[in-house]
């Protein structure tokens, strides 16, 4: 392009300054919340731009244990049922993604479509019945209800991406392990899984977060302090502070809740970025 | 013949049993809580159900009820319809723009991306509704910052029934990270010359943006409208934990979703909570079908454009 040198470093320089203002806007409101977390209360207020003055960490303390049970319960738990659903969801998303991609058996085309359609269908449909189902069984108030759904394959989202990616290892590859006498479950276990680390890191990756940070879920079947998970326990902390008087143990908490995703993110966002790309994930 | 019928299932077996087996968990899961669960809800729509009692038919007097009667769910039709008439256009907006100025080589790409995507990764968290009643609060940052530029004291914006449904929009716009991705992901497939020849004609960049990048990029921006719409109806924890968990001030954060579940877990009118979930698949569907019918007219893809 033939434009003038100072105006392209003025088209540079521009650029730069949206760019900039644009990621100053989107951190500092997380920046401010672990600010105000090192201070006391009184200067969250009186003082709110101010970096902190000296590096407090009473709020995580109190924060810790402030509701009767404590943090290190609520994480337990959380880790629980998020390590549970990720191991869930890639085993039964995986089989049932090698089923559609690899084997051929009768009616597979209606299934498939079935299983495409349950990904537009809006979770309230199935909330009442499902509760009514797990009410009955009596996992109400266990982790049951957010940990066994995962071993069945409904999130179709996961089944679709690993389909995806199924279909584009060669199938010469498993077509010699025929020849060799390889069943399904050997090609499965030995060729398919071993190749697809990506997929499932990227599905492990954001079934982790996704069920750490679900809120309905726990929210319906926990109702049991002991059994709470960090999410819910932040909303308790809300209730039992008559609204706001912890504010400074309030934001200590809900800055560590964001820990675990947040360093999953600095680990993976390689992964995370090109997972949205590939499959267009939301949330 | 017994022994036909015995050949044939064994031959059946032979070519369908291992894909069966293989789709066994998936079809557990697909009759036990997906099928099964779905007609259930539509068969309780049609009753009376509190969860201690077996439910009782109402025939269509949920549904009745719900289109005539029931003032709150008009409300949190409308909170929702507005929210996500100025969520979602602005959210990708947002998102696009900071996608185009983030395509060419820019030094640091890799932070910007990374730096605008966290709030969507983070957005579904309980800590950042949490974060967003203090920011929004009467003495909270977003008034202190008023204070210190203008000298302008602000109203408590989440406890204000006129405002606080604007700052839910303020969130869901801070979290227009994915889409950004998403579009830059469609910007890289816009071939180069077009735009290099385009300046050759003389065209101007507000021209190549509406001659070339907006209509090559309409398949990626229609699946973004409809993603973040659909999203958008589906929306809970914000509202819940903005407004404590009641949709108010004065019903003014009732999102659908908020009111449902208020409907069936706290007034165990599951009946109830169970049309309304009929009628949000419903809305979802008329809303889906709508952006498809008329996709026709706005989307070219490619491999249809000659």
């Amino acid at each position: 392009m033939n434009e003038s040198a100072p105006k392209k470093i003025r088209r540079e320089l521009l650029r730069h300054i949206l760019l900039f203002s644009a990621a100053v806007v989107m951190l500092y409101p997380l920046l401010w919340m672990i600010a105000s977390s090192l201070k006391p209360d009184e200067l969250i207020f009186s003082d709110p731009m101010a970096l902190p003055k000296s590096f407090d960490l009473s709020n995580y303390v109190e924060g810790w244990t402030a509701l009767r049970v404590s943090f290190t319960t609520f994480y337990k738990n959380s880790f629980i049922i998020a390590i549970f659903a990720v191991i869930g969801n890639l085993m039964a998303c995986s089989i049932t993604a090698y089923a559609f991609a690899r084997l051929e058996f009768r009616f597979k085309r209606i299934w498939f479509a079935l299983m495409l359609g349950t990904l537009m269908l809006p979770y309230h449909v199935t909330l009442v019945p499902q509760y009514v189902l797990f009410l009955k069984i009596g996992w109400v108030n266990s982790f049951l209800p957010l940990i066994i759904p995962k071993f069945l394959a409904v999130d179709a989202f996961f089944v679709f991406l690993m389909v995806q990616f199924f279909r584009g290892i060669p199938r010469e590859i498993d077509e010699a392990a025929i020849m060799d006498g390889c069943g399904p479950w050997r090609i499965y276990w030995k060729i398919m899984l071993p190749l697809s680390t990506p997929v499932m890191a990227t599905a492990a990756i954001f079934s982790f977060i996704w069920t750490y940070d679900d809120f309905l879920g726990p929210l319906i079947y926990l109702n049991d302090m002991r059994s709470y998970t960090v999410p819910l326990a932040l909303r308790a902390f809300i209730d039992s502070s008559g609204g706001e008087s912890l504010y400074g143990e309030l934001f200590a908490m809900s800055a560590l809740s964001l820990l675990p995703v947040f360093i999953v993110f600095l680990a993976f966002q390689r992964l995370i970025i090109r997972g949205v790309a590939l499959g267009a994930l939301k949330r | 013949m017994p022994s036909t019928l015995a050949a044939r299932l064994a031959k059946e077996w032979r070519q369908s049993g291992p894909g069966y087996m293989f789709l066994l968990p998936w079809l557990v899961g697909f009759f036990g809580l997906t099928l099964g669960p779905t007609l259930a809800s539509l068969y309780l729509s049609f009753t009376d159900y509190d969860l201690l009692t077996s439910p009782s038919w109402a025939g269509l007097d949920n549904y009745e009820y719900a289109f005539t009667r029931d003032r709150r769910l008009g409300n949190a039709l409308e909170v929702t319809f507005t929210y996500v008439l100025f969520s979602v256009p602005l959210k990708l907006a947002v998102a696009l723009l900071l996608a185009m100025v983030l395509d060419r080589s820019v030094r640091g790409v890799a932070f910007y991306r990374a730096t605008y995507y966290l709030p969507s990764l983070l957005g579904a968290s309980v800590a950042i509704a949490v974060l967003w009643r203090q920011i929004f609060g009467a003495e909270g940052l977003f008034n202190q910052l008023l204070l210190v530029l203008f000298g302008w004291q602000g109203p408590a914006w989440v406890t204000h029934p006129d405002y606080a449904l604007s700052t839910l929009v303020v969130l869901a716009i801070w979290q227009f990270g994915s889409p950004m991705i998403i579009f830059l992901a469609g910007l890289r497939q816009i071939p180069q010359d077009l735009y290099e020849a385009a300046s050759m004609d003389g065209a101007s960049g507000w021209r190549q943006f509406w001659r070339i990048t907006l209509p090559l990029l309409a398949p990626v921006i229609f699946f973004n409208l409809v993603l973040q719409t659909i999203e958008g109806f589906k929306a809970f924890t914000q509202a819940f934990i903005v407004s404590g968990g009641t949709g108010g001030p004065i019903d003014s954060t009732l999102f659908y979703s908020l009111y449902l579940y208020e409907e069936a877990f706290a007034n165990f009118r599951m009946g109830y909570a169970s049309a309304l979930a009929w009628l949000l698949l419903v809305i979802i569907a008329i809303f889906t079908a709508i952006a498809f019918w008329s996709s026709k007219y706005w989307v070219y893809y490619e491999d249809e454009a000659r």
